[in-house]
């Protein structure tokens, strides 16, 4: 009887299929596609590429005719999607203590509530770089003082001492960080230390005044690139364009705010994998395959090799190829004061107030504490028509 | 004589008047051209010039080879070709019968549609996705065709029918007289005599799904189903990676075919009202 | 006219249109009920799937969004509308007129040049400008400005000039369609008409006025009416090119989806959206009714 109940359902779930959306570079994506082919040959896994990939979770949520089982981001949508219980705690489906091989950091950024809702992949901060044709490592600020001196000296016509998106929530958050505020605290507060972001707002005003009006990607991407800006702060994605572009890449530790005496410390993200409620309590065995084929350190380096990213698993840096490598290196190092970029659900929202703060203050020049108050009314307004 | 040269001279600065204005227009355009032809990656450059420094065809051999263009190309023909028929075989008759007949409910039906079609569409996603979800059309291209074919209906079905307004009744009438069903009346006469206003209305359909990209991007998975808007919109959504130069050359590509068909239907745009010599 | 035949007319009416209508009940009419139904709920990330009926509140919420900021956009947005829109008509009226000059030869190649906008996904077009033309360091219009020797500017930070530039942008975007429609229009103008208003003397003033417009208006007046709603509600153009994310330029200029967006949609509650979004609705349904429709006597 059960047995015919069950074989009524609408949905017929075929355990050894396993759909995990994702949204990265080829490159990364085949990668995992060989590995997971063969880890794990009796499972049918497919990797498909969606492009705005969170608007469609929250459209699909976990339905199963149109959702996948598990998928591939940064862990800050983690709350969002957590509280709209569509995802599953992958504990339960991972071998017991097998989180405690990771960076703490890594686990850290994929608790939610108590709950690990990902298991890491990899892991990228900000980092700051510099074309050495100008900037010669002896020349690299230890303080933000000497990069703004540095700025002075070789900011001019068609020429930057140092660009970065600087009227960005994701940028301008290793300067806030800096001066030991926050965008938004742990349990949803936004900007819990009023004082310490007015006061990096007003300090980073002087170094937005040497850099360009523009603060998207491509413009800062482009000076740098074309050797028209000596240094940047900027993602791992951007070095194999500098490579290819020829430049002499230098990468250096965040300068550190001499008034706090605290470098800038960026966000960062953790990639993982995230499972859906329903392939966990329906495909359960094969989700936990998967998770299980992704623990493996090997697939840590590849990735990491494949992504220019951190590994996530701590034994992976016990490999040579990782451990040279410059740009793992420097992630690593930056992790040590990165923050993970919060995964409350509130977080949504303060990208927005975020940015609206940061255009006001730096590009249309409104006075700071005006446009800092209306941010937190803006702030606490949305937060409260979140629910 | 006199006359002759004051014309001539009208039509020569009218021509330079169009060239000037083409290539004003086309501005934008060019410089995609130009980033497209060029061999730096960026879409930016301090030293732009619309004839790129080192020319080179490799972007269109990436665009070609690389992406799967030819299968969202196939993808975009397909939905664009279903839903300009579908749409004009529901809308032409729909548009006659409101021209032509009276009935109740007419009036109030033609007004309330334009005022709908006026609803803030950004939250219709979720909408329409519960409606193709149960019956299992999210990610199915019928499921797309419905989603374009309504969204331009109002469009196709207005438009229509304000040209089929303009049509003389006495020629209908004159055709009845000579024996003619209904149906060879629509067929045989308005129809040819409404063509430019068809054609108008299949390329602002044609046009619509070309261009489409949010509703393919959200319902369909996997970059096999992509149309060619969708993977133009992916390929530069992941900025952090991609290539400009590829991008640029793809929107050119992506372009050209929808140019050429507006090249070839243009001497069908040319109203059969006039060219019959028929007299209203 | 009996009873029955009456009736049977009526329905073959209905019958004929119906697919038509039945696709946009679905795609047109569906969303609206949906999203009223959904506007009465306490639908948000936090009751995803347990959501209730919580009546009006939402509404009750909204009206606090309709704050200064909330005024300012939708004047913005009417200004926006009409600057648009008359600009709009009256180009395409002088270009589709010109392209029509009998001797001109050419024309067909002009106006395949002239649809090129138009045949390329917009945001594509939106992202050519911002990053092609109007960008601060790079953008044509400041490389132009270096080479005239004046100071470059940045273009998209003022709110005047960030409405400047949006509507160059728009237009640029709606003039082929429109150019189309009028060309069309002007075409089945039966040339009859012109001979004799030529040999009674009328200037072209005059032709225009009393020949011209009132042949076309029926034809192009659901274009026109259909433009003027997608110009009201027009979004991509102001965020894409001003309030993308991570790459704003400064102004504040807003219609009132772009500050709906920003004040409601981003916070993912969905009933609280859904009641700005009946809200903005039940405007422009107002509007429309103050502002009797240009195309109605065609009805």
């Amino acid at each position: 009887m059960a047995f015919t109940l069950a074989a009524c359902g609408a949905q017929e779930v075929d355990e050894s299929s396993i759909v995990i959306w994702h949204d990265k570079e080829d490159a990364v994506a085949e990668v995992l596609q060989s590995y997971l082919d063969e880890a794990l040959p009796e499972l049918d896994i497919t990797l498909e590429k969606k492009t705005s990939l969170t608007d469609s979770l929250k459209l699909v949520g976990n339905d199963p005719s149109s959702a996948p089982d598990m998928f591939i981001f940064a862990h800050d949508k983690i709350g969002v999607f957590a509280e709209m219980g569509i995802l599953a705690s992958i504990e339960e489906l991972l071998p017991e203590g097998e989180l405690s091989n990771y960076l703490d950091m890594t686990t850290e950024a994929a608790t939610y509530k108590g709950t690990v809702y990902q298991l890491p992949l990899y892991f990228e901060t900000l980092l700051f770089m510099y074309n050495r044709k100008y900037m010669t490592d002896d020349m690299v600020p230890d303080t933000t003082e000497e990069l703004y001196d540095y700025m002075e000296a070789n900011t001019g016509r068609d020429r930057y001492g140092f660009v970065e998106q600087h009227s960005t929530a994701y940028y301008s958050a290793a300067w806030i960080h800096g001066f030991g505020g926050e965008i938004i605290s742990a349990d949803g507060v936004p900007f819990p230390e009023p004082d310490a972001v007015k006061d990096a707002l007003r300090y980073h005003l002087k170094f937005v005044q040497l850099m360009p009006g523009e603060t998207e990607y491509s413009t800062v991407n482009t000076l740098f690139l074309e050797g028209k800006a000596d240094s940047t702060i900027g993602g791992p994605w951007m070095v194999p364009s500098a490579r290819e572009a020829g430049i002499d890449l230098g990468i250096a530790p965040m300068p550190v705010v001499d008034e706090t005496g605290e470098p800038l410390a960026p966000y960062s993200g953790v990639q993982g994998v995230h499972v859906l409620t329903f392939a966990a309590e329906n495909k359960g065995d094969s989700v936990g395959a998967v998770l299980s084929a992704l623990c493996s350190p090997e697939i840590g380096n590849q990735l990491a090799l494949a992504s220019g990213c951190a590994p996530a698993r701590a034994e992976c840096y016990d490999e040579e190829a990782v451990a040279s490598d410059e740009l793992v290196q420097a992630m690593r190092s930056t992790a040590e004061i990165a923050v993970p970029m919060p995964n409350i659900p509130e977080m949504d929202v303060m990208w927005t107030v975020m940015s609206n703060l940061l255009t006001d203050v730096n590009l249309s020049g409104r006075d700071v504490d005006e446009s800092f108050d209306e941010a937190m009314g803006e702030a606490e307004s949305l937060i409260a028509n979140m629910k | 004589m006199k006359k002759r040269t004051r014309e001539r001279l009208g039509l020569a600065v009218l021509n330079i008047f169009f060239i000037i204005l083409c290539f004003v227009t086309l501005i934008p355009i060019l410089y995609a051209l130009s980033v497209s032809f060029s061999g730096t990656n960026s879409l930016l450059s301090s030293d732009f010039s619309f004839i790129p420094k080192s020319f080179t065809l490799a972007n269109y051999a990436e665009v070609f080879t690389g992406e799967d263009i030819m299968t969202w190309f196939g993808n975009s023909i397909l939905l664009a070709a279903a839903t300009v028929f579908i749409s004009l075989a529901v809308s032409v008759p729909a548009a006659y019968c409101f021209s032509r007949r009276s009935f109740p409910g007419r009036r109030l039906v033609l007004r309330w549609l334009v005022l709908l079609n006026s609803f803030p569409a950004i939250l219709s996603m979720f909408a329409v996705y519960r409606l193709l979800q149960p019956v299992g059309l999210v990610n199915h291209r019928l499921g797309l065709i419905i989603v374009y074919t309504g969204t331009m209906a109002v469009f196709s079905l207005w438009n229509m029918k304000g040209y089929f307004d303009t049509i003389p009744l006495d020629i209908e009438e004159a055709a009845r007289m000579d024996g003619a069903t209904d149906l060879q009346v629509v067929t045989r006469i308005v129809m040819p005599l409404a063509k430019p206003s068809v054609i108008v209305t299949a390329l602002m359909v044609l046009i619509y799904v070309w261009n489409e990209y949010i509703y393919a991007t959200t319902f369909m998975t996997g970059e096999a189903n992509y149309t060619l808007a969708a993977g133009l919109y992916a390929l530069q959504a992941t900025e952090m990676s991609g290539s400009w130069p590829v991008f640029a050359a793809a929107s050119i590509v992506v372009s050209l075919p929808v140019l050429i068909i507006f090249f070839l239907c243009q001497k069908h745009m040319t109203s059969g009202l006039t060219a019959g010599g028929v007299k209203g | 006219m009996t009873m029955k035949k009456q009736i049977k007319n009526v329905l073959m009416s209905y019958l004929v249109s119906g697919p038509s209508l039945l696709l946009i009940a679905l795609i047109v009419v569906f969303p609206i009920i949906y999203t009223f139904f959904i506007s009465l709920t306490n639908m948000s990330v936090y009751h995803w799937f347990d959501f209730t009926i919580i009546g009006l509140e939402n509404y009750w919420r909204a009206l606090f969004v309709f704050d200064s900021g909330f005024l300012s956009a939708l004047l913005a947005t009417v200004l926006w509308t009409a600057v648009n829109m008359v600009i709009q008509l009256v180009i395409a009226f002088i270009l589709a007129s010109l392209l029509n000059v009998k001797k001109l030869r050419l024309r067909k190649l002009y106006k395949t040049l002239l649809m090129f906008p138009w045949a390329m996904p917009g945001y594509v077009s939106i992202l050519l400008w911002k990053t092609g033309v109007f960008n601060s360091e790079f953008g044509l219009l400041n490389q132009l400005m270096e080479a005239l020797g004046q100071q470059t500017m940045r273009w998209l930070s003022t709110n005047v000039s960030a409405f400047i530039c949006c509507t160059v942008v728009n237009l640029w975007l709606a003039l082929p369609f429109m150019i189309m429609i009028m060309d069309g229009a002007l075409q089945s103008i039966d040339a009859s008409y012109y001979e004799s208003a030529l040999l009674a003397g009328a200037s072209w003033l005059a032709r225009t006025r009393y020949i011209t417009i009132p042949s076309i208006k029926p034809i192009i007046a659901p274009a026109v009416i259909i433009t003027v709603f997608t110009t009201f509600k027009q979004f991509d153009v102001v965020y894409l090119l001003t309030q993308q994310m991570g790459a704003r330029t400064g102004s504040d200029f807003h219609t009132i989806l772009t500050y709906a967006y920003e004040n409601a949609f981003v916070t993912n509650n969905y009933g609280y959206s859904s009641a700005i979004s009946i809200i903005i609705f039940l405007l422009m349904l107002a509007f429309s009714a103050r502002f009797k429709l240009a195309g109605e006597e065609t009805l």
